[in-house]
């Protein structure tokens, strides 16, 4: 899942504080599993931000609301004419949301209250790990399900580098060394041998740095738009 | 979506969950009840301190409330989950608590109802299957008139049960928020005798026949006939209008049930010293409870155990004893009624009054060459299935038809009546129709629940010592006093009143499942709470991301959304910190003890329900501090949800400090469970640290 956390209360004011209806809008996925801008904390945000709009003497209205997940249309279509009634939307959810939202709202600005921070797991509760970069080449099978572009601080593909110690990465004493943990994984599943292999130059083409990524599926998409282009025919309007 | 969620709020709390309830297995207690009162609910109100509603939700299912709260042989409380801890709540003193604090907002609510309905209903008996189909009726907006031959109304409940135990002024009570919806009374009035019943039935569009059981049967055995010898309701009618009658100086009564207990106390508080009992039974087989058994022997009364009577001895006309026989046996294989003796064996107990309270049937000669039939046992021949008699328009309810039993049951019966007659006047179906009050219920608690609840003896009542109590009839038990009735209502496990997950809202993030104690909450696609498991501590809702947990017995966002009326207006001039104080009311409660004028008080069964959104309203609207007070010394009545509160407090206190406010404008108080003082001397000391931070914007 996407794990966010919360911006501070500063910030967000300086973001709304020239607006005079803002409305808090919470995604209750992942956002609200690393309690950051779920239905809850939308509360707690809108809330803060009535007491600061009334510290600083300004008069703001602040409401909130939520839907389950800013990153598909058909959940907050429903609220779609309940948002158009404010001159700001704080979305809460991740980039994503807030990216999707903004693109369909027309011209009301929708702000981010939330910093998206990496996918991850709950390893306890509150407490959130980065375990994948989305690179959009996946070679965990051979690194011992541990991935070295998300979890080594250099992304190296043939580690560890020197700056390896006692398990601990150079860069702070409270970091895994990634490579460390892999080769002690590969000993546990008794694939060491593995990584005498070379792994060769990497192709970033299909993470970042190839420019903005699309997933498209064929089978899905020639019948959705064949759908689009009968009903045009037909002179309806979808 | 003013300063607040999107989502309506119409209606109480309480009215909002009632459908929900209903799809969901109910409270053991609600469901042993005869008319399902839904005692969670009060006792959750009581435990607030708010009686008026307690007194609703009470009122709303049983017109003889107060009555019950002395007399109900309460089958709530034998049923009671906490049966499995210790002991079970101390359900119908909790009842008359609630109603006797709610008398002056009762008497308010007193209206004439309008009648809509252009139909009249003759009830024949007032007793409390009488007075609650009269109620039913007019409040659906008949005509009602009730004909009752003894003066009073009440049946049983005025004209039986000694006042030592049911105070007319708790009937009077019930009877006077009945009659004031406006129904026609008509006492003194014996139909059959005073009234021919073919003119009830040529007056009324339909009839209801309420008699109850009132004739005492007899012995037959030689020299039962004559002076000496009385009936159990005869005489308990004369105890109840003040005839004092002549009984010598030793009674004897006989019969082993709550009838005869009755007969034998209200003789001794007549001035009979020497009142004996003779029962077939042992003393464990014996149908009076156990309780009217022990109280009647603390009163000095002696039981005679496993003697059948066998003559009535006289000297000439006057009385001399009872001639018994020896009972070897009371059960067959079968465990039905069919006594043994041993004819060999035979005594006499000595007496000057024998009465006999061996059971009761109906009186319904009047009803011989009516179109209403009776069987050849006596007994009104009805359709339990619609309540009607054999005569069209013409129902039962009540003891007439179910037999012996209890005043709430025989409401229960007059409920179902006044549907009856309802949809037969508006010409639909009865049949089916009819509430069964049968409904699903929690099972007992499971053990390792049982494991993690604090053991609280249930709350004792004082009673008047035997030796002064038999000298009049005075009522003999006292009732709570407040800070013993919020003890008590704090024991309740609120079952069936807990967490319920939205399940449009629910992302199945595991957040409930690790904060609950008790092991409820079981997520797979979405979280399910298991009601059989839930405490109602609701300590899961406020820690959930996604605002998806509430609860059956009280309003979530309570706190929050009435926080404007709780902080009220904030005077700029003010020399006295606001501050908004959360209130577990599980020890001492509410009231009993008065907080500063400054402090407004939030109370909560238990800190673990305070959500950081509640915390923070309470500064939005104008508070300059913010008190939770909890329950010290380990008696707290969630187990392990300290931390939990703690938490939350200090996330709190984080987040004001990122508006520049000073973090110890939270503050979270411990208070000494036991004495009410302490909690406003915890708040107090608070406000004075809060004024020293200054106030907010105090000119
Ligand atoms: C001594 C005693 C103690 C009891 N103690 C308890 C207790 O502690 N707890 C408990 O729950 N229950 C108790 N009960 C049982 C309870 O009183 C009954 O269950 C209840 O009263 C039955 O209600 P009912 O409306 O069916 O009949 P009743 O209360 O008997 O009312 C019937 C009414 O109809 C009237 N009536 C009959 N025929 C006519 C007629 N022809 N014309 C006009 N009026 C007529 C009668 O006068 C009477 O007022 C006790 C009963 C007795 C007798
Ligand atoms: S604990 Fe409360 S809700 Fe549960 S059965 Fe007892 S009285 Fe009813």
């Amino acid at each position: 899942m996407i794990v966010g956390s919360q911006k501070s209360i500063d910030e967000i004011w300086n973001m709304v504080k020239d607006f005079k209806k803002v409305l808090v809008f919470g995604c209750n996925t992942c956002v609200a599993i690393s309690h950051a801008g779920g239905g809850k904390e939308a509360e707690t945000i809108a809330t803060l931000l009535r007491m600061r709009a009334s510290q600083e003497g300004k008069s703001m209205e602040v409401d909130h609301t939520d839907v389950m997940r800013h990153c598909e249309p058909e959940y907050f279509e429903p609220v779609m004419d309940e948002l158009k009634k404010y001159d700001l939307i704080l979305s809460t959810a991740c980039g994503v949301g807030v990216n999707f939202l903004s693109q369909r709202i027309g011209k009301i600005p929708v702000y981010p209250g939330v910093n998206t921070s990496f996918y991850g797991a709950v390893e306890a509760p509150g407490q959130f790990v980065e375990l994948c970069a989305g690179c959009g080449n996946c070679i965990l099978h051979l690194t011992g399900g541990i991935c070295p572009v998300a979890r080594c601080s250099k992304t190296l593909m043939n580690g560890p580098c020197g700056g390896t110690n006692k398990g601990k990465c150079e860069i702070g004493p409270e970091v895994d060394c990634a490579w460390y943990l892999i080769v002690e994984r590969m000993k546990e599943l008794g694939t060491l041998d593995k990584l005498a292999e070379i792994q060769p130059v990497r192709n970033w083409s299909t993470s970042r740095d190839g420019g903005p990524r699309r997933v498209s599926l064929e089978h899905i998409r020639a019948y959705e738009e064949g759908e689009a282009r009968k009903s045009e025919t037909a002179g309806g309007n979808k | 979506m003013s300063g607040g969620p999107a989502t309506e709020n119409k209606g109480t709390h309480l009215e909002r969950a009632a459908a929900l309830k209903e799809t969901r297995p109910y409270s053991p207690c609600r469901a042993a009840c005869p008319v399902n009162t839904d005692v969670q609910a009060y006792v959750g109100f009581i435990a607030q301190g708010r009686y008026a509603e307690a007194f609703e939700v009470i009122r709303s299912v049983n017109p003889i409330a107060s009555a019950c709260s002395v007399i109900c042989h309460h089958p709530c409380e034998q049923a009671c989950r906490r049966c499995s801890v210790d002991e079970p709540l101390s359900v119908r003193h909790l009842k008359r608590f609630a109603l006797e604090q709610a008398a002056d907002y009762r008497r308010s609510k007193r209206r004439l109802i309008e009648k809509t309905k252009n139909k009249s209903i003759g009830i024949i008996g007032s007793g409390p299957s009488g007075l609650t189909a009269a109620n039913d009726l007019a409040d659906m907006g008949y005509k009602v008139t009730i004909y009752e031959r003894h003066p009073v109304l009440g049946g049983m409940l005025a004209t039986a049960i000694p006042s030592y135990r049911l105070p007319r002024e708790a009937l009077k009570e019930d009877i006077d928020d009945v009659i004031s919806k406006g129904i026609e009374v008509k006492t003194n009035c014996e139909i059959g005798k005073d009234v021919a019943l073919k003119d009830v039935m040529a007056k009324h569009d339909a009839v209801l026949l309420a008699l109850g059981l009132s004739l005492s049967r007899s012995l037959n055995i030689p020299g039962v006939e004559g002076q000496g010898v009385l009936l159990a309701i005869p005489f308990l009618a004369d105890v109840a209008f003040n005839k004092k009658p002549d009984l010598g100086n030793r009674v004897l009564v006989v019969g082993g049930g709550n009838v005869a207990m009755d007969v034998a106390r209200a003789a001794r508080r007549l001035g009979i010293k020497d009142v004996e009992m003779v029962c077939l039974e042992s003393a464990e087989e014996m149908p009076a409870w156990k309780w009217e058994v022990d109280e009647a022997v603390d009163e000095g009364i002696k039981i005679h155990h496993r003697w059948g009577p066998k003559a009535v001895k006289r000297e000439g006309d006057k009385v001399k004893g009872l001639e018994v026989t020896k009972v070897l046996s009371v059960f067959d294989a079968e465990r039905r009624f069919s006594p043994t003796f041993d004819n060999n064996q035979t005594t006499l107990i000595e007496a000057d009054t024998i009465i006999i309270t061996i059971g009761q049937m109906a009186n319904v000669k009047f009803l011989k060459d009516s179109p209403v039939q009776v069987d050849e046992r006596g007994r009104v021949t009805w359709d339990p299935k619609t309540q009607m008699s054999s005569a069209r328009g013409v129902f039962c309810s009540g003891e007439v038809v179910t037999g012996p039993g209890s005043a709430i049951a025989a409401a229960a019966s007059g409920h179902r009546s006044a549907i009856a007659i309802h949809l037969y006047l508006q010409g639909e179906a009865i049949e089916g129709a009819l509430p069964t009050y049968q409904k699903e219920k929690l099972p007992e608690l499971p053990a390792d629940v049982v494991e993690k609840i604090n053991r609280e003896p249930r709350k004792k009542i004082k009673h008047l010592p035997a030796e002064t109590r038999c000298s009049s009839f005075v009522p003999f038990e006292f009732g709570y006093d407040e800070l013993e009735a919020l003890e008590e209502a704090g024991r309740c496990r609120g079952c069936a009143g807990g967490a319920v997950v939205d399940t449009k809202k629910c992302m199945a993030c595991l957040t409930c499942r690790r904060v609950c104690p008790y092991g409820a909450p079981v997520v797979q696609a979405y979280s399910e709470i298991n009601p059989e498991r839930c405490q109602a501590c609701g300590l899961c809702a406020p820690e959930c991301p996604a605002q998806a947990i509430s609860m059956v017995s009280y309003d979530v966002r309570g706190p929050r959304d009435t926080m404007p009326e709780i902080v009220g207006a904030v005077d700029p001039k003010r020399q006295e910190p606001v501050i908004v104080a959360f209130l577990c009311t599980h020890h001492v409660g509410v009231k009993g003890f008065e907080l500063p004028e400054n402090v407004r008080k939030v109370p909560v069964h238990c800190t673990s329900r305070i959500d950081v959104n509640d915390l923070l309203k309470a500064f939005e609207c104008g508070a300059d501090g913010v008190a939770v007070v909890r329950c010290g010394n380990g008696s707290c009545k969630y187990k392990g949800v300290e931390g939990r509160v703690t938490a939350r407090t200090e996330h709190a206190k984080k987040l004001i400090a990122m508006l520049g406010m000073e973090a110890g404008r939270i503050g979270l108080l411990t208070a000494d469970a036991g004495n009410g003082k302490s909690y406003a001397a915890a708040c107090a000391e608070f406000s004075g640290r809060v004024k020293e931070m200054g106030l907010k914007d105090a000119k």
